[in-house]
């Protein structure tokens, strides 16, 4: 069984919202609302600052607290690992949202349908593609793949490189892993 | 941190705004009344001696009536604020027992059409009295099948659950410091346990004034006072935690406490008004259980706008102060 993955590397990331506008475009999210934003967080004092480019959207944690409390099973994890929801039996009863230790759902204005990333499973993983917004990437920030087949790209990067699962306090084994940002006048 | 691109405005909403708050205040209400109800049942009422000229006591008639509406009138709140209402059914439906609210629904499937049937054991006489045959077959089957005392020990225990849960719903939220605690299922279902003996002691005087025992309404806010206290206790425990649990708890129980108009409802609205005006006035004006009407009212309506407001305050508290 595949394990999908992705990983963001803070090094390469320039904070172009590319991933962010393809994702839009690709998934149809109504505007005012978000499955992925990049966020600058700015450290240090000036003129040593240093600037990370951090992505905000959901990590398919492999204990999701979403599914937990989801009433009706509207919330799931497919047998790969993602966190789904089925539009059908969700009751938008916003549970789910404040679950989520990652504010990565929110509900859709018109609608009242709850949104998320899905790493594109409907559009493109479904036919073997990658998710938009890791095509799209202009540095390559963005690596995705199979983390149980040991000569995908997610593997070897784990192997040779350091991800940090973002807020592992909450113990929810994210399956989207960061590669901490080392650059910046800080470290220059 | 900064979007750069964008808007931050779906990282801040509100997702469970007030209608949750009253809701959660109604289930409590109508759980405690329902306790209410049955302890006077149990302490007063003999079920094989009931006959059309039975005199109830006027708080067991509004504890056992204020019971099923309450909850009807806060489950409707519940379905309008989803976002899609049209959509409830399937929470009937489907289940996923790992979640609370899941648990809730089906306790409440159980609970509301109990605490409607217990209708026809409270108004018993006024029912035989009023010839109407159907619900009067209705009610002497429940009474005399000796159906009403499974029926009695399951809403006792079904109204507990729902006090509990409601509590139990909130603490899920892990990422929230404010409901991340096992303070508040308690809390929840003692000050739920005060607002219905409240509400039933008010409804009691206001519509079934001639039926109202004195003593009754006595030992009532006796039972009130020592609620109020623990809820005092159990307000402090809940606080005394997030600080010794520091890091973000602790941030968010120092903005909880002293920032902006919930702190202001906390104080004045929760903590004054509602606990601690009720405690002096017990000890004044009605000390040694004088039967004054209206100082006995005010009493009550204090505990009551208390209680909403405890609601109101843990929930957009809750929500405002993540500690981020
Ligand atoms: S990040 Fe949030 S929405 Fe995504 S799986 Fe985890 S809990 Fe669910
Ligand atoms: S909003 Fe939908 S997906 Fe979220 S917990 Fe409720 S029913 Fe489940
Ligand atoms: S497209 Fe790539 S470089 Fe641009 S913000 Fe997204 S991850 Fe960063």
């Amino acid at each position: 069984m595949k394990k999908y993955f992705m990983i963001h590397d803070e090094n390469l990331c320039i904070g172009c919202q590319g991933c962010s506008v393809a994702c839009r475009s690709e998934n149809n999210v109504p505007s005012g609302v978000y499955r992925l934003q990049v966020h600058a967080k700015m450290t240090g004092t000036f003129p040593n600052l240093k600037m990370d480019f951090l992505r905000h959207s959901c990590v398919m944690c492999e204990d999701s607290p979403c599914v937990t409390v989801c009433p009706t099973g509207a919330s799931f994890k497919t047998a790969e690992g993602i966190t789904l929801l089925d539009h059908r039996t969700c009751v938008s009863c916003k549970y789910c949202i404040l679950a989520c230790p990652y504010d990565a759902r929110f509900v859709e204005p018109q609608t009242g349908e709850i949104g998320k990333c899905t790493f594109c499973y409907e559009t493109r993983l479904s036919k073997g593609e990658q998710p938009a917004c890791v095509t799209v990437c202009p540095t390559d920030a963005l690596t995705f793949g199979d983390l149980n087949d040991e000569n995908s790209e997610v593997s070897k990067i784990m192997k040779e490189k350091k991800v940090y699962l973002p807020k592992e306090e909450f113990k929810t084994r994210p399956q989207l892993g960061m590669i901490a940002n080392r650059k910046g006048g800080n470290n220059e | 941190m900064n979007n750069m691109w964008g808007s931050m405005a779906q990282y801040n909403e509100i997702y469970w705004p007030w209608p949750i708050a009253v809701y959660l205040f109604l289930a409590g209400l109508s759980a405690g009344a329902m306790i209410v109800a049955l302890f006077l049942r149990w302490k007063g009422i003999e079920l094989d001696k009931i006959s059309s000229s039975s005199k109830f006591d006027g708080c067991f008639k509004a504890a056992a009536i204020i019971a099923p509406i309450t909850i009807c009138v806060g489950l409707a709140l519940l379905v309008l604020d989803l976002g899609k209402p049209l959509s409830f059914y399937w929470i009937l439906i489907k289940y996923n027992f790992a979640s609370v609210m899941s648990i809730g629904v089906a306790l409440l499937l159980l609970y509301t059409p109990l605490a409607f049937i217990y209708l026809l054991v409270a108004f018993a006489p006024q029912i035989k009295a009023s010839n109407i045959s159907i619900l009067e077959s209705l009610s002497n089957l429940v009474l005399k099948s000796g159906l009403v005392k499974l029926m009695e020990i399951l809403l006792f225990v079904l109204a507990i659950g729902v006090g509990v849960y409601t509590g139990f719903l909130l603490s899920a939220i892990s990422k929230l410091p404010l409901w991340d605690t096992p303070v508040l299922p308690i809390l929840f279902l003692v000050s739920g346990f005060s607002s219905g003996i409240a509400a039933s002691v008010i409804c009691g005087m206001v519509f079934f004034k001639d039926n109202i025992d004195q003593h009754v309404v006595a030992g009532l806010l006796k039972f009130d006072l020592f609620a109020i206290v623990c809820e005092i206790a159990l307000l402090g425990a809940l606080f005394a935690l997030m600080f010794s649990k520091g890091g973000s708890s602790e941030v968010v129980a120092v903005q909880a406490l002293g920032s902006g108009a919930l702190a202001g409802i906390f104080w004045f609205g929760v903590v004054g008004m509602g606990l601690v005006l009720p405690i002096v006035i017990d000890l004044t004006v009605l000390k040694g259980h004088a039967y004054k009407p209206t100082a006995i009212l005010l009493n009550t309506l204090l505990v009551i706008c208390g209680v909403i407001l405890l609601r109101y305050y843990i929930v957009y508290a809750g929500q405002i102060f993540t500690g981020a």
